[in-house]
């Protein structure tokens, strides 16, 4: 497991033993990773978050066009896997939950559990800090020698 | 016999709390019958998955799936009849409650429901 | 403002390639895809239609490597330009830390870039964003065809430039200026995250 902040830990470990999910990918509502569970490859991580960021705004969007009270969560049903997708509101924002599940558990399970697992991150949640400045003055260089070394040049 | 008739049956049992229709692949409520405090969600959620467990362990057991399952506690009992189509009918009810009429009413409200 | 993390020491970026249909977008993209090492890169993702235009967005993550001590990853994604799109182009838009506006200089295009580079600036201020405050980039695309069918980027720059923003000139599906119009708008992200000298 992987988390952006330490406190996202105890509460996302304690989901992840009651529900038994598979995968659990926690993210910002534009797709960008705050946490995670089960990937391999930081940079699969990313896909998933943006596609699954994607699903959820394209139907609050639907929802909306049509007049409907926003659709929190999307649920895929497959044959062997199914996929749990919701946004909540924390202190940080609001944040969207890939959860993929199999058969050693069930939907509800997943459910109920995610809402615990919202509750728990609300109330674990510290102040937020200020931005701060992270990088050297002279960080194009690095810059430039990375994408330098991408490129090939 | 309708569900909404089923659930009607078992709730109409004094220290009933509650009573629901199941799906027990995927823990979500069907139907309910319920008292304020009962949360139906999880009531449904870990029911499906107790009864889950327990089909796991007759079949490694060899033995044909239980008909009924009871959990009790110091506040209250919980049960459990597996019925056909897949759903599971689940009570609440209070240490109050008559335990034998509560069986053969959820036995009967599961054998016709549906 | 990028997502940091002070723990793991990781920075993470949103730049959308922004513009109107068919200016370069995805071809951007699909280059930076096949230069890029594959331990540097995701697989890329596309939303596309059958006619191989972007349905949803394109999406490239990138690992940069570090810089300052941070490991630094970008997430590339393209939005889809025709106009029917709009509803997905802001949802896309959603959170960008830097956007390339990419222009396709054809002068019988000149229409559709003012359209799109118009409804850029309305979705960012939909959500709340001043186009004056987002690092952005314009890159002038099709450079490379016939001068008589094309605008010169110092025309391009009076018509669209109103900030005095990088731009620089492509040709995309070559990769001419595709890694300098990236350069360019990583600098310009990643600057909102550096130490200031004092009295600078």
């Amino acid at each position: 497991m992987r988390a952006i902040e330490r406190w996202v830990e105890p509460p996302l470990q304690t989901f992840l033993a009651e529900s038994a999910a598979r995968v659990t990918l926690l993210m910002t509502s534009s797709g960008q990773v705050v946490a995670q569970h089960g990937f391999t490859r930081s940079l699969d991580v990313m896909s998933a978050a943006a596609l699954g960021a994607g699903i959820l705004a394209s139907t609050a969007e639907l929802a909306r066009i049509m007049g409907a009270r926003p659709l929190d969560a999307v649920v895929h049903q497959g044959s062997a896997v199914g996929m749990y997708l919701a946004g909540f509101d924390t202190p940080r924002g609001r944040w969207l939950g890939l959860v993929v599940f199999g058969q050693e558990t069930s939907l509800g399970l997943v459910q109920m559990f995610f809402a615990r697992l919202v509750s728990d991150l609300a109330r674990a949640a510290p102040a937020e800090e200020p931005p701060r400045q992270v990088l050297a003055e002279d960080f194009e260089d690095e810059l430039n020698s990375s994408l330098r070394t991408l490129f090939g040049r | 016999m309708s569900l909404s008739r089923s659930l009607t049956d078992v709730t109409r049992i004094p220290g009933v709390r509650g009573a629901l229709v199941v799906s027990r692949d995927d823990g979500l409520v069907v139907a309910d019958a319920l008292m304020e405090g009962v949360d139906g969600q999880a009531v449904a959620a870990l029911a499906a998955s107790l009864a889950g467990r327990m089909r796991g362990v007759t079949t490694v057991l060899g033995q044909p799936e239980p008909v009924l399952l009871m959990l009790g506690g110091t506040e209250g009992l919980l049960l459990l009849a597996p019925g056909p189509s897949g759903l599971l009918l689940v009570a609440v009810a209070g240490p109050e409650v008559n335990v034998a009429e509560l069986r053969l009413g959820i036995l009967a409200a599961a054998g016709t429901a549906y | 403002m990028p997502l940091v993390n002070f723990t793991t020491r990781e920075i993470t970026c949103k730049l959308v390639y922004y513009g109107a249909g068919r200016c370069g977008k995805t071809t951007n993209l699909l280059y930076i895809h096949g230069r890029v090492p594959e331990q540097r890169r995701g697989n890329m993702v596309s939303l596309a239609t059958q006619s191989d235009r972007t349905l949803f967005f394109d999406f490239l993550p990138l690992e940069l490597g570090t810089i300052s001590g941070f490991t630094t990853r970008f997430q590339l994604y393209t939005v889809p330009g025709q106009v029917y799109y709009n509803a997905t182009r802001r949802l896309v838009l959603q959170g960008a830390d830097g956007v390339v506006f990419v222009v396709d200089s054809q002068a019988r295009r000149f229409d559709d870039n003012m359209e799109s580079f118009q409804n850029l600036q309305e979705n960012l201020l939909d959500q709340g964003v001043d186009i004056r405050t987002l690092p952005l980039v314009l890159q002038y695309n099709k450079q490379d065809l016939p001068p008589d069918l094309i605008f010169a980027p110092p025309e391009l720059d009076d018509a669209l430039n109103f900030r005095g923003v990088p731009s620089l000139p492509a040709d995309a599906l070559h990769g001419t200026g595709v890694f300098e119009t990236l350069k360019a708008l990583s600098a310009l992200v990643l600057q909102r995250l550096a130490v200031r000298a004092p009295g600078s």
